[in-house]
């Protein structure tokens, strides 16, 4: 079984047993653990990316989404439109980031990772809110660099930003949805 | 306030400074008058946390004067050329000229007095030597004597004292921002060479109009330390929204407060703060119209300038 786990893991099982193995995995509170472990293991040994405060908060707020989501995949007429395995697969998916989230949550405590998370919430309590950048980001910025003393020194290099595509232009259908 | 009043509270500004060491001085001195005399052309890098853009500028100087051109290299070819004290945006994806004249007085250069007024908010000192796209360069360290405003690292060629690269630093030395030239050359530029590469004729142009002008009954509770009020305007803003202007300096940082009405606004409010590298956008709703307070200072500064607003009827 260990063999197995590990295979699915690394990509290495086709989809029918991937189906397959996940739902024997979410009978088994032994092999459950071992998924678990092995993931841990990996994570620490990718260390450094699990101690950076950008990935963490991502993985906080995925796992919460997914949590949020729950309720939503349960609901009776969700249940009519989805096949029975897709639901499995889908309660399964949460219940693994949710393992995965205690497991992450089990090794917060450890001296080289509890510091990020705590102090995320710490500066975030004094921080004003963040939004997006006004749409005409661009003419305040247009008509407020020609009194920046810093274009004496640096010439029109700052007025870059006056022209500056934003990504959150690109972001905007996506962010409607 | 006018130029001459101007001169004189940056006179006295200046007297009250501690002085810095001549030879600082005299670095940035001699940036200041590259930038004003030298003709160059070159590619720059301009990089914050969330983006690194590649852009082209070239400088033009003859007996009648300056024209600078800035062209970005990636995405929609957008360009900028600024002659004497008018600004065009050149914007080919939307077929857009954008116009912006400075009325009251020139782009602000740093004059002698000016750069000696710096030593009140910022210690001045020479750091290391690096060479940058081929120059032998020499940094002028700008650090700030408070966390009102951030620190400046500016690497200059020894030679010419063309500046090469600066970087903003806040108050944990972390880097902000940084402009680097990847390549330059001084001299051989041609008149050509900055002229636009957008036939325009037929684009739609927005004019700021604008013009030294002041909205009666608004100003700040407390003014940040250090920073003064320079300018006072009326202008518009994109689709000709009118617009009033006050612009705050420390000498080498400043914040643009915009006031506009709330009537015919398409959108609500969002209170808050945006950023985009060393420039803060702070927003917020004062008596039925819209702050927006704009500088390349830190997100306190600039929301402390914002909630400083304030309007009292006029008698």
């Amino acid at each position: 079984m260990n063999d197995r786990i590990s295979a699915l893991m690394d990509g290495e099982v086709d989809e029918k047993s991937a189906a397959q193995l996940i739902e024997a995995l979410a009978r088994d509170a032994e092999a459950i653990r071992t998924w678990r472990s092995y993931h841990l293991i990996g994570d620490a040994m990718r260390g450094g990316m699990l101690r950076g405060v950008f990935l963490s908060e991502r993985f906080t707020e995925r796992v919460a989404q997914r949590l949020a989501a729950e309720p939503t995949v349960l609901a009776p007429r969700r249940m009519r439109t989805e096949s029975p395995r897709l639901f499995t697969l889908s309660a399964l998916a949460a219940s693994v980031a949710a393992v995965a989230f205690v497991g992450w949550m089990a090794f917060a405590p450890q001296p080289q990772l509890a510091p990020a998370p705590m102090a995320q919430v710490q500066k975030a309590a004094d921080k004003p809110v963040l939004v997006p950048l006004p749409s005409a980001a661009n003419d305040y910025l247009l008509a407020h660099q020609g009194f920046s003393p810093r274009v004496s020194l640096q010439g029109m290099a700052p007025y870059v930003l006056t022209i500056a595509e934003h990504p959150s232009d690109a972001r905007k259908p996506e962010a409607s949805r | 306030m006018s130029a001459r009043a101007y001169a004189l509270a940056l006179a006295l500004v200046s007297g009250a400074a501690q002085a810095q060491a001549p030879e600082t001085l005299s670095w940035l001195r001699k940036i200041n008058d590259a930038t004003q005399k030298l003709s160059y052309s070159g590619t720059f890098v301009y990089q914050n946390n969330s983006r690194s853009e590649t852009s082209r500028i070239t400088r033009y100087v003859d007996a009648r004067g300056d024209i600078e051109k800035l062209e970005v290299m990636d995405g929609v070819p957008r360009e900028i050329v600024r002659e004497k004290d008018t600004v065009r945006c050149y914007l080919p994806g939307a077929r857009l000229v954008k116009v912006d004249r400075r009325t009251e007085r020139g782009f602000p250069a740093l004059v002698p007095e000016r750069i000696s007024a710096l030593a009140r908010n910022y210690d001045i000192t020479l750091g290391e030597s690096r060479r940058i796209a081929g120059y032998d360069c020499r940094a002028v360290v700008l650090t700030p004597k408070d966390n009102l405003r951030y620190g400046y690292r500016l690497y200059a060629d020894t030679a010419s004292g063309m500046l090469l690269r600066a970087v903003t630093v806040d108050a944990n030395g972390e880097q902000v921002e940084q402009f680097m030239f990847t390549q330059l050359a001084i001299g051989g530029v041609t008149r050509d060479m900055v002229r636009t590469r957008h036939a325009s004729r037929n684009w739609r142009v927005e004019d700021a109009e604008a013009a030294p002008g002041r909205l009666p009954g608004w100003g700040l509770s407390s003014e940040l330390p250090g920073f003064h009020k320079v300018v006072e305007l009326k202008r518009r803003l994109s689709d000709s929204r009118p617009a009033a202007q006050v612009v705050y300096s420390d000498g080498l940082a400043a914040v643009s407060v915009f006031i506009e009405s709330m009537d015919g606004r398409p959108e609500p409010v969002r209170t808050g703060l945006a950023s985009m590298g060393a420039i803060h956008i702070y927003t917020r709703e004062v008596a039925n119209h819209v702050i927006t307070v704009v500088g390349e200072a830190p997100a306190a500064s600039v929301q402390r300038i914002a909630n400083a607003v304030e309007y009292r009827r006029p008698q």
